[in-house]
């Protein structure tokens, strides 16, 4: 690190007009966050017009506030209404939904703030001191590490549906099936595509999140929806308790380096990040049981770990030139067209870019913690709205989203199938996010295990080969073996304390 | 219900007959809003040439009429293209070599011959490059090696088979004699993954556009072996052609546009005028630089004859590469 | 209602076995090995079609248990609730480019307000269908230049 050009990073950043954009980054981020569908790729494409005019510098700032922005949000409405914007926020909806539920939706809002501002400092920092060596080791994820990371992430996603494996199990074989539709990349054989050319670059897990979360949620509350009690939903205060910050100080800490690492590997992402966060989590509280039923930790964890990972995205994007995510694509494209090249020779060539970009994320992250605390009250008013007119609004705000994927009505009809699907799911109790995520990771889970034996020459030693590769199958071993140790101290707990298990069984 | 039933229709058709939009056609062209087709989402290469196009020809007035980018992705251009054939002339789409390849991979219906040529506007090079300590100096040494023992050579390559960066190594690799169908390749998302990739080690060369690579090789964390150019390449003058290492192959990655079936001459002489007077201007100019692109512009006689060029030349890498039988 | 709670079940068999079919009549690759596009989706419909006929006996041990969610769907307006929502969404998506967006959507949002929220409120279904319709417009065309028809 070098002080120099971190000063001159830090006065770039602090000129008025970056200010300006931060903010209006930050807010933009946070809406679209918020909306079904619609996330920061999104935004930040849509964008693409306007930052011709506008200075690299500011540019960069502005998408990059768009980005971090949209991690805030997104867990706005997970946690409000069920209802995901991304699959980042997936994890938030286990439980800040549930919080919600219980009356408590003002201090989830908070406390989820606060879970991102931090996790998004720790990541900062992070940035500042290890970007050179991280983006150097995430280097070393050949296909066989990608593979592994992919298989750590569905076993969590397994031992998540303890009690119901089965249908778990099902909903994440179906989402990793649904994953294959599509051009077979490494052959460009076409796959289940109906000759529909729309399908052949497969089904966008984002129509699926939409379909079975938004529309999903709607329909299910269609079943209740005229014995609705006319009284005031309980929304609690607009902070949370000394307990439960308590309970989610570790948990934030934990896992925003979690996220940040995650975030740094090209391809990885928020919906891993936030996953394993909210797993690890589970796996060593001493309250796992209280997981999935509001649980402050269990919303506190993935909020930080995502948010940090949106940061650790932004490594190898100014490092290497190389995207590591949907929206560090977008930007890269953006950045290119107004004459900025983030690469290896942007940190020799003009530090104080860098510089600029990075201070601004401690910047906007100061900003967007005033504006999520300061939108708690209002946000919780959605919870007023009479839920007849709120829902058909849901809808709508649905199929704008997924319009917004790709331009295509073809879309609609996937979403209205998904969405009647999600409802059946849930009538039947069946876990949603093993089939969302499942779908996430499918298609990239298959082609590195693919290309790890291609270039292997078939030999499956590719898979204990380095460190890296080791320690994942190890933490898969663990991961998959935790429901099995979960049960056993359980059975042992009920030996020791007789009373106690047959009071709560 | 049966009043509900009576707002519902009132709904319908108060907004039908509010709506019926009403097209006049008339002798000058353009008549009204234009359009250009990115056949992409936005953000992606497709989308970038798009906007660049309308920026500049908008904000040099070089068009009065107001220009919209509409972005209509999938099927790698298939959607946008199919939607441009059932478009009056008041609608363009971005094009590149995808045009030929997907009807000759058997994806697509569609051909280059059903579309009206308008013009080629600019071209990328692609490059072969390898890890810095990599054992191979030349092109030469890397094919040599490939056809001793295809198997031990990994080469990257993205986002699918069949496109330009793969199809220029198989016309590189059987203008050296190696059965192309014989190479080893690894498929990536993109082209950034492959270049990850590559700097990871995980694959022995990789194949894609110069522009991915020339920073990384300026840093010196990667090797190019060779260029797909005519001549040297601005800031990379050391590194050599591949015909500079008797390999008979130039590659220009290019980017077009065309528009629907049966555009009249007057219309396409319109374009002529207008892009002709584009390429020229220092807006565009500047957005070759920032992109790494080279002006290749051809108007719409020229490009007629380079696409049916280009398609007997794809045709023929197609069959060598194994990819239909 | 035992209908409903063995359709899911089934529903997994068929989409399952279907797949499997399909697995195993997917093109082969031309470059490398042949069958390596058809390993991964086989693969996984079998390992698909076995839990599917493990939750069919599940379902069936419990089919006398009421489900109380299955119930709701059963009962009163709830059907023809669901049913109305998605029917008009097909709609929606037939004339969403073919009359553009803003009074499709006046149409869907107009149409679902009166019959969920129904005919008595309907000042208030007007004023947001309007106002909200007019306002998302605003926003993604004219603010975020997505293109909407």
């Amino acid at each position: 690190m070098d002080g120099g050009s971190f000063v001159d990073g830090l006065m770039l950043s602090l000129q008025p007009i970056n200010i300006f954009w931060i903010i209006i980054g930050g807010f933009l981020g946070t809406v679209v966050g918020m909306l079904p569908g619609l996330g920061p790729a999104t935004a930040v494409a849509v964008l693409i017009p306007v930052t011709f005019g506008m200075d690299p510098v500011s540019a960069i700032i502005l998408m990059a506030a768009i980005y971090y922005g949209a991690m805030y949000g997104g867990s706005r409405s997970s946690i409000l209404l069920n209802t995901p914007g991304d699959g980042s926020a997936i994890a938030a909806t286990f439980d800040g939904y549930p919080m919600a539920k219980k009356g408590q939706a003002g201090e989830a809002l908070a406390i989820s703030a606060v879970a991102s501002f931090i996790g998004g400092l720790i990541a900062v920092v992070g940035f500042i001191f290890l970007a050179e060596p991280l983006a150097t080791f995430a280097l070393k994820f050949g296909p066989a590490e990608y593979f592994l990371l992919m298989l750590l992430t569905l076993s969590a996603i397994v031992a998540l549906s303890i009690g119901k494996m089965v249908k778990g199990f099902l909903a994440m074989m179906m989402g990793l099936t649904l994953s294959t539709v599509g051009i077979d990349t490494q052959t460009g054989v076409y796959r289940f595509t109906m000759d529909i050319p729309h399908l052949s670059e497969g089904i966008d897990f984002l129509i699926v999140i939409i379909g079975v979360y938004a529309i999903g949620e709607v329909l299910y509350n269609l079943l209740t929806i005229d014995r609705e009690k006319k009284e005031k939903k309980k929304v609690g205060r607009v902070w949370f308790t000394k307990e439960q910050w308590k309970r989610s100080k570790w948990p934030i800490l934990r896992s925003g380096p979690i996220g940040f690492l995650i975030g740094v590997l090209p391809g990885a992402g928020g919906s891993i990040a936030s996953m394993i966060g909210y797993t690890t989590e589970k796996q060593i509280s001493k309250k796992p049981e209280e997981f999935g039923k509001g649980a402050p930790e269990g919303l506190a964890a993935p909020e930080s770990a995502n948010n940090a990972a949106s940061v650790g995205a932004m490594i190898p994007l100014l490092t290497m030139g190389i995207p590591g995510s949907g929206t560090t694509a977008v930007m890269l494209g953006a950045l290119v067209m107004l004459g900025l090249r983030p690469g290896p020779l942007l940190f020799e060539q003009q530090p104080e870019t860098a510089w600029a970009l990075i201070n601004s994320m401690f910047i906007g992250n100061i900003v967007l913690i005033i504006i999520n605390i300061m939108l708690v009250g209002l946000l919780v008013k959605i919870l007023d709205t009479p839920s007849k007119v709120l829902y058909p609004i849901i809808v709508i705000l649905a199929f704008i989203g997924t319009y917004t994927l790709s331009y295509s009505t073809i879309d609609f009809f996937l979403l209205l199938i998904f969405g009647f699907f999600g409802l059946l799911l849930k009538v039947m109790d069946f876990p949603l996010a093993p089939l969302v995520l499942a779908l996430i990771v499918g298609a990239e889970m298959e082609q590195n295990f693919r290309k790890a034996l291609l270039s292997s020459n078939g030999s499956f030693d590719i898979f204990f080969s380095s460190g890296v590769s080791i320690a994942l199958v190890i933490l898969t071993i663990v991961s998959l073996l935790y429901p099995l140790i979960f049960k056993f101290f359980k059975k042992r707990s009920r030996v020791n304390n007789p009373d106690q298990a047959s009071k709560s069984s | 219900m049966k009043k509900f039933g009576m707002i519902v229709m009132l709904f319908l058709l108060l907004f039908v007959t509010a709506c019926s939009s009403s097209t006049s056609s008339s002798a000058e062209y353009p008549s009204k809003n234009l359009e250009i087709i990115a056949p992409a989402s936005p953000g992606g290469g497709w989308d970038l040439t798009a906007r660049s196009v309308e920026n500049v020809l908008s904000s040099q007035n070089l068009v009065e009429e107001n220009m919209s980018v509409v972005n209509k992705p999938g099927g790698g251009g298939e959607v946008g293209w199919k939607h441009l054939e059932s478009q009056d002339a008041h609608s363009l789409a971005i094009n590149s070599s995808l045009v030929l390849t997907n009807n000759l991979l058997g994806q697509s219906e569609l051909t280059y011959k059903g579309f009206t040529p308008i013009a080629t506007l600019a071209t990328e090079w692609q490059s072969l490059a390898v890890p810095p300590d990599s054992k191979f100096e030349s092109a030469s040494e890397l094919l040599e090696a490939i056809k001793k023992d295809p198997d031990s050579i990994k080469i990257g390559v993205g986002p699918g088979l069949g496109n330009d960066d793969h199809l220029s190594i198989v016309q590189a690799a059987s203008e050296f004699g190696i059965d192309p169908s014989q190479l080893n390749f690894l498929v990536y998302e993109g082209g950034g993954d492959v270049v990850t990739a590559l700097l990871g080690g995980h694959v022995d060369a990789v194949t894609t556009s110069l522009s991915e690579v020339k920073d990384q090789y300026l840093a010196d964390k990667l090797n190019i072996l060779a260029v797909s150019s005519d001549k040297p390449v601005e800031e990379i003058e050391d590194v050599p052609t591949w015909k500079d290492q008797g390999i008979d192959l130039v590659f220009p990655h290019w980017r077009g546009i065309m528009g629907p079936p049966d555009m009249t001459e007057e219309e396409i002489a319109y374009w002529d005028e207008k892009l002709g007077e584009m390429v020229e201007t220092d807006e565009w100019k500047k957005v070759l630089e920032n992109n790494d692109w080279e002006g290749f512009y051809k108007n719409s006689g020229e490009t007629k004859a380079f696409m049916e060029e280009q398609h007997k030349l794809y045709k023929g890498l197609i069959e060598d590469s194994g990819l239909v039988k | 209602m035992k209908a409903i709670k063995l359709s899911v079940p089934i529903f997994f068999i068929l989409f399952s076995t279907v797949f499997l079919i399909a697995s195993f009549n997917l093109p082969k690759a031309n470059l490398g090995n042949p069958n390596a596009p058809i390993y991964f989706p086989a693969g996984l419909s079998i390992i698909m079609l076995l839990f599917s006929v493990i939750y069919l006996f599940q379902e069936l041990k419990k089919l006398h248990k009421e489900n109380k969610y299955i119930k709701e769907m059963l009962s009163g307006r709830t059907p023809k609730l669901i049913g109305f929502t998605l029917l008009l969404g097909i709609i929606y998506s037939f004339i969403f480019e073919r009359i553009g967006f803003l009074s499709s959507t006046i149409i869907y949002l107009g149409a679902l307000l009166f019959y969920i929220n129904g005919v008595k409120k309907w000042m208030v279904n007007i004023i947001v269908t309007i106002v909200f319709s007019f306002i998302s417009w605003y926003a993604f065309s004219v603010l975020l230049g997505v293109s909407l028809p």
